[in-house]
């Protein structure tokens, strides 16, 4: 496959979507949809990465991220290898910068980390000779489930330009959702913030950053005139910290339930970044419903993070060329 | 050895002094002063003669709060290093935290230090003993007895004190012994987890936050304690504008309290945790991942390359862009806050709500920062930055040179209720000789404090101490500082690079 002079690569890391220009988010959608395409052949390979060292670091729990990371790879011919926390020399008291160097000593080019402290990204960055990509730091960033996103909305709506899209639930503490605004903003969607205040944090935070942006209290009231909603996972420790009354009362409140869906615009798209709570965020009813997108989020997961492997991979080979 | 310290801009707060001299140093005190016409003293092989054309010579600064880690953490830190670094930062009194293992709660503790200290410290170290036995925040430490031993505060730095009867035992027992409550202000329950200040930095970096209230609130308490108690309380490292607010209030009614504020506090913000995310254009150039390039080379090769002396050209000081984001340098407990915070604590010291300026020194091996944002150690290693910092402030004119200098001399004595250092004749020769036009370039490798945790490294600095003097003796001597005549004082050749238009006119 060979790319335009204005689809190559430049890029050395994916920490966040911060950083992205809309023709770069763009360039990597398009190729995603190359990637589906592979994906859909009989034999689901080509060996574009071959001899290319592809580690998943997971510090963290994941089941869909890292098989994801792991098929995406493996389509492209890459090495992949696993690595997790546990059963490892973490548990031993090496450090992530430590273990880093060991893989990178043992030929990774490419590492992905998923990691339960923010910022963990951009400290690998500062010290790893090949790329990186954030699989999930913290409540920081995750932008390749922001681009799997974006991926599956345009692929439904058309555009993203003047989409109106509501994200609902525990936005303070999550990574998708500021990838989200980031990578969503960009395109040019308007978004709207559902959540109690306490899942908000600092509401002039989200206002200022972006000025279009509306925070809405009430589900129904968010639902309204929405393209899509993006549910978002409740964790139960929200509840155990005292930021929420009960999971019985955050569910009556903004749980996606079919009752607010059917009262939403007819072809309102639910997206949800997975696991699901079923029956606190969202009704299971309402996530196996004709406008759930769940299932294909994942589906698209795998071709997007193929799109971005090669297009990191292309730069390192072009850098050490 | 005699010294004569020629043509420094003499500087003495306690004195109301400013004016231009000479000084004699003998038998480790201040011998005498000259004005400019007075004739100076024969020479003689026995009289060194320092040259402090364009300098400023200061009584020597106490800094309130330093972790010196000795004993238990001497890999951070050791008696020895830290006092080195102190003199380094014009410091000849420093006051050492107790957060030690084992603390400084028990007498016999108390003298090993001190005995170490008189052995091998470079300059003079005051003991704090913790307020608490173990610093667990319950019972209270033999303050008597500690206070024989030579404590000469008490405090349970680091792990505020949560059960407000034990602080309020705390500042009532100590009234007899007529010492400060050195009070590290958190309410741990409103920042459980967190790694930076909450507000928009943290938010957009989506990392756990401190908020300002988490000091406000325990500044308050500490307040109504001490109001009740008739104790001293000393609130150390304020960070917020509602704390400074809450001292200026306590202090109008009449309560014992005295507080300090360190020098990041006083110049650095949250967005520096943000590093080159969202820099500028013109400070950093390029993607992100570009950005990246070019700090790490800075890193890696150090930027001893870099340092120069005067003539720089002076950009904005202080560039938090240099650092990348997430840089753990960056974190220190309480948190760098915002820029309203900022201003407020230069106005609490300015008005004197704020009586000293004290580093917080808190030296960390790289182990210790070298790891996840959220699990570094919190501390900066401040004792060789603390003057370039505070002349930040004085060079854009936000403090006066006199309050500056007051608040690294007199403000800490007051705290203690001591005589201030000061350059009277016969008193003990505790000096600093500060060149306030030197620039330099902050390589923390050059640090003598084994702690090379500092979020200044590569920043560029005005003023720095050319030389320290405890008890007549010279601690800390730029090479070769004083000992040729400095034809030019800086000052004046600063003024001719100004005046160039009506020479030329």
């Amino acid at each position: 496959m060979t790319l335009p002079e204005s689809m190559r690569p430049t890029r050395r890391h994916v920490l966040d979507l911060d950083d992205f220009t809309r023709h770069e988010i763009e360039t990597v959608l398009d190729t995603a949809i190359g990637m589906k395409e592979i994906l859909s052949r009989e034999i689901a390979q080509v060996p574009t990465l071959r001899g290319v060292s592809v580690v998943n670091m997971f510090y963290e729990e994941s089941t869909r991220t890292r098989i994801s990371f792991e098929l995406a790879a493996k389509a492209l011919s890459a090495n992949v290898v696993n690595f997790t926390a546990r059963g490892s020399s973490v548990e031993k008291g090496e450090s992530l910068l430590d273990t880093m160097r060991t893989l990178q000593a043992l030929g990774a080019d490419i590492l992905v980390l998923r990691h339960s402290y923010a910022g963990t990204a951009h400290l690998l960055a500062q010290h790893f000779r090949g790329a990186i990509i954030n699989a999930g730091d913290g409540s920081h960033a995750h932008p390749t489930q922001a681009l799997l996103d974006l991926f599956t909305l345009r692929d439904k709506l058309g555009t993203l330009e003047r989409r109106h899209i509501v994200i609902v639930g525990d936005i303070l503490h999550s990574r998708v959702a500021r990838s989200n605004l980031w990578g969503l903003t960009t395109m040019g969607a308007h978004i709207t913030l559902c959540a109690p205040p306490t899942l908000l944090g600092n509401e002039q935070f989200w206002l200022d950053t972006w000025p279009d942006l509306r925070i809405v209290y009430s589900l129904e009231a968010a639902l309204q005139d929405a393209d899509a909603v993006i549910v978002l996972r409740l964790q139960r420790e929200r509840q155990e910290a005292g930021l929420l009354p009960s999971l019985r009362e955050y569910a009556q409140f903004f749980a996606l339930t079919s009752a607010r869906l059917q009262a939403a615009h007819a072809g309102m798209l639910v997206l949800h970044p997975g696991p699901m709570n079923e029956g606190i965020e969202i009704a299971p009813d309402v996530a196996i419903s004709a406008q759930s997108v769940i299932e294909e989020q994942v589906t698209n997961g795998v071709a997007v993070r193929m799109a971005l492997l090669y297009h990191l991979a292309l730069h390192l080979r072009r850098k050490g060329a | 050895m005699r010294y004569l310290i020629t043509h420094g801009m003499i500087i003495d707060p306690s004195q109301r002094v400013a004016t231009i001299g000479h000084i004699l140093i003998e038998a480790g005190k201040v011998a005498r002063m000259y004005e400019m016409t007075d004739r100076l003293p024969e020479a003689d092989p026995d009289l060194v003669i320092i040259d402090a054309h364009g300098c400023l010579v200061t009584p020597g600064f106490t800094d309130l709060h330093v972790h010196l880690r000795e004993p238990g953490e001497e890999h951070k830190e050791t008696i020895a290093t830290g006092t080195q670094a102190a003199a380094r930062g014009g410091f000849t009194t420093i006051c050492a935290m107790p957060n030690t293992h084992p603390a400084y709660d028990t007498p016999a503790v108390v003298r090993h230090v001190r005995q170490i200290a008189r052995d091998v410290g470079t300059v003079q170290v005051e003991v704090i003993g913790a307020a608490t036995v173990g610093r667990q925040g319950r019972t209270l430490t033999e303050m008597a007895s500690l206070v024989e031993a030579g404590c000469i505060a008490f405090s349970d730095d680091g792990s505020p004190i949560s059960d407000p009867a034990v602080m309020r035992n705390a500042l009532a027992y100590s009234r007899m012994l007529d010492v400060p409550i050195m009070s590290h202000c958190e309410d741990t329950r409103l920042n459980k987890g967190w790694a930076m200040h909450e507000g928009a930095v943290s938010m957009r970096l989506g990392l756990p936050g401190y908020p300002a209230a988490a000091e406000e609130v325990q500044i308050a308490r500490d307040i109504t304690l001490a109001a009740m108690t008739g104790g001293h309380l000393h609130v150390c490292h304020v960070s917020t504008a509602g704390g400074v607010e809450l001292i200026r209030h306590a202090r109008q009614h009449g309560v014992r309290i005295t507080a300090e504020v360190s020098p990041h506090h006083l110049t650095l913000t949250d967005r520096w945790v943000l590093g080159t995310l969202d820099a500028p254009p013109s400070a950093a150039q390029g993607s992100l991942t570009q950005r990246l390039d070019q700090y790490s080379h800075i890193y890696a090769a150090g930027i001893q390359s870099m340092r120069q002396s005067a003539d720089l050209p002076l950009p904005a000081w202080l560039n938090p862009t240099l650092l990348p984001p997430f840089h753990t340098s960056t974190r220190v407990s309480p948190p760098l806050r915002t820029e309203a915070d900022v201003e407020a604590l230069i106005a609490g010291l300015a008005d004197g709500t704020l009586d000293a300026i004290a580093t917080d020194h808190a030296p960390h091996a790289l182990v210790d920062k070298q790891c996840e944002y959220g699990l570094a150690a919190c501390g900066i290693s401040g004792l060789e930055t603390a003057l370039g910092l505070v002349l930040t402030l004085v060079h854009r004119g936000a403090l006066d040179m006199l309050n500056a200098i007051a608040c690294l001399t007199e403000g800490p004595a007051r705290v203690l209720k001591r005589t201030p250092s000061s350059l009277r004749i016969g008193t003990q020769a505790d000096l600093v000789i500060i060149d306030p036009d030197y620039q330099w370039i902050v390589d923390v490798n050059q640090f003598v404090s084994k702690g090379k945790n500092s979020p200044l490294h590569g920043q560029r600095l005005k003023g720095r101490v050319m030389l320290t003097m405890v008890a007549g003796q010279i601690v800390h001597q730029e090479l070769g500082f004083g000992m040729t005549p400095r034809a030019t004082p800086v000052a004046s050749r600063l003024e001719g690079i100004l005046n160039t238009d009506d020479d030329d006119a």
